[in-house]
């Protein structure tokens, strides 16, 4: 080694040192570098698209299973029955968010538009059952029993309507069954 | 000590009654505890500086959550480093693996006693003072290669073994940086190296600008004094990316707790001693201190002392957020092949400058200039 590389050691080794010491003194006397978040009393603003877990609207579910048929991860499972006015009643509509990867392929082919992405991210449980999201609250069996009985009422209420008809036949042809919404009885 | 104790019972006729011994020993222990009071108050603050000027640095907050923007949070480190389960590895050397600590604490805290902080305020002002320093700082590698070798584990042994070559190694450009201070007050005792300094505005009479030689002295043994304790650029001992912690891996409890405080104890020290024969101690700037009453110039120059050992301090720490590790023979390489031929030119330097210019240096020359 020439003394000239050694002295240039030095030099390079006193110079480099100066150069990383200022940037650290910069950011060390600049308040505004930080970045931290203080995570439970400040969050960062969720972007708009932001997929987040889902979030089925119940009341305007069609129960078309388009949302199980296209997730990839089967995170999603439906339970329907037809009711008394031939539109479907959702009997269970659960969503494991354990297995959800988060791909909004149900979002996007849901026709009601009922199935949607939240801006939630924080969920932590003891039991892995803890991670099924339930939207419907009853309990299906409940559902289905109650399904049922209006659907046999209907059918009654339609043999009625068909003998009056018959009975009526001269004076006006039968009706159809009059569609029965009749307000659902809460357990 | 015994002359504080003779002006003691001077002033206080009621202590003549008790032997001079007893009145010494008292004052001995209650220097000893006050000293030791400072020292571990300094390695809780300066654990929380450390931590907070890390969070800075690294555009970070740093502890904020114990008391009031963190402050407390050496208090809640250290009721947690008593509280923990003190554990020895089965397959340890118990006896060596319990006093390790301590020699690494006493290494590091002994060196206290002779600190100069204030006019007339250090615990013991030797006449060996340097040298003692020197000497019982070299306890630390004792107590660091005990660790390493009692804990049975591979990289506490390869972290003592690294600790040991690297203090030794560093112990010499250390000596040599400092005895340009010792060359220019003519004695070891840190207090008159403290006193050389005086005069000339309180600025330039300190070591630092007496001559260049002196100036580059000064960089060489804060560098050399990094290496020596272990501070983080050559802190290979406790590598923590490659040895987990080193030597101290195996320790937890209020035995890892003496290693933590120790290596802030030393961290103080070598501020101290840079301060000391570099930055003129306790000189205070445009003031005569050791001229002003007894009390008052006290505790001026202490808190002089202090602020300027603190200042160095926190230039330690930010020399330890900036700089990436050194490896091991980048470390041994340094030491041997550039710091001690260095701090032999410069020893050479300043002992050929006090002989040509007959002890004066540029300051001093300046101001005879203008009278």
């Amino acid at each position: 080694m020439t003394l000239k590389a050694y002295l240039n050691d030095i030099l390079e080794a006193v110079v480099t040192t100066a150069k990383g010491m200022r940037i650290t003194a910069r950011y060390g006397v600049d308040p505004k570098e930080e970045v931290t978040l203080q995570y439970p009393e400040e969050r960062w603003e969720m972007p708009e698209r932001f997929r987040g877990f889902l979030f089925n609207d119940i009341k305007t579910c069609t129960s078309c299973t388009m949302c199980v048929k296209a997730c990839p991860v089967d995170c999603i499972s439906l339970e329907s029955v037809r009711g008394a006015d031939k539109k479907m009643v959702l009997c269970s509509y659960d969503i494991n968010i354990a297995r959800c990867m988060y791909c909004g392929l149900c979002v996007e082919v849901c026709p009601p538009k009922s199935l949607k992405h939240t801006g939630g991210y924080e969920m932590a449980s003891l039991t892995r059952g803890e991670l099924v999201l339930h939207f419907v609250k009853e309990d299906a069996a409940e559902i289905k029993a109650r399904v049922a009985r209006q659907v046999a009422e209907a059918a009654a209420k339609a043999a009625e309507a068909a003998k009056a008809a018959e009975a009526a036949k001269p004076a006006e042809p039968a009706k159809p069954a009059e569609p029965n919404p009749a307000p659902e009885k809460k357990e | 000590m015994e002359a504080l104790a003779l002006s003691l019972v001077k002033s206080f006729p009621a202590l003549a009654a008790a032997p001079l011994w007893a009145v010494s020993l008292a004052l001995m222990v209650a220097a000893g505890a006050v000293v030791l009071v400072f020292a571990l108050t300094f390695e809780g603050v300066g654990s929380l500086v450390l931590r907070k000027v890390a969070g800075d640095i690294q555009a970070r907050i740093g502890p904020n959550r114990v008391g009031p923007n963190g402050i407390l949070q050496f208090l809640a480190d250290g009721v947690k480093l008593v509280l923990k389960e003190d554990i020895i590895p089965a397959k340890a050397d118990r006896f060596l693996f319990k006093i390790a600590p301590y020699f690494v604490f006493v290494g590091s805290f002994a060196a206290f006693v002779v600190v100069p902080f204030g006019v007339g305020l250090s615990p013991a002002d030797l006449n060996i003072g340097i040298y003692y320093v020197m000497a019982v700082t070299s306890l630390v590698v004792i107590g660091v290669m005990l660790a390493g070798w009692a804990s049975n584990n591979k990289w506490a042994l390869l972290g003592g073994m690294r600790a040991a070559a690297q203090i030794v190694s560093y112990e010499i450009p250390v000596g040599m940086a400092l005895i340009p201070a010792v060359l220019i007050a003519g004695s070891l005792s840190l207090q008159d190296i403290v006193r050389s300094q005086g005069g000339l505005l309180g600025i330039f009479g300190w070591n630092l600008f007496h001559n260049p030689f002196t100036f580059f002295s000064f960089f060489l043994y804060f560098t050399a004094a990094q290496a020596e304790t272990n501070q983080t650029p050559f802190d290979l001992p406790e590598a923590e990316s490659e040895l987990v912690s080193g030597y101290n891996v195996e320790y937890s409890g209020i035995r890892f707790g003496l290693f933590f405080l120790a290596e802030f104890g030393d961290m103080f020290i070598v501020a101290a001693l840079a301060t000391a024969c570099f930055l003129g101690g306790w000189q205070v700037p445009f003031f005569n201190a050791a001229a002003l009453p007894p009390l008052w110039g006290n505790l001026l120059s202490l808190g002089v002392f202090l602020a300027k050992a603190f200042l160095m301090v926190l230039v330690m720490m930010w020399v330890r957020w900036t700089l990436p590790r050194l490896r091991v023979d980048q470390l041994m390489r340094m030491s041997w092949k550039y710091l001690v031929p260095l701090t032999f030119v410069n020893l050479l330097g300043v002992s050929l400058w006090l002989l040509v210019f007959r002890g004066k240096g540029i300051p001093q020359m300046i101001a005879s200039i203008f009278g």
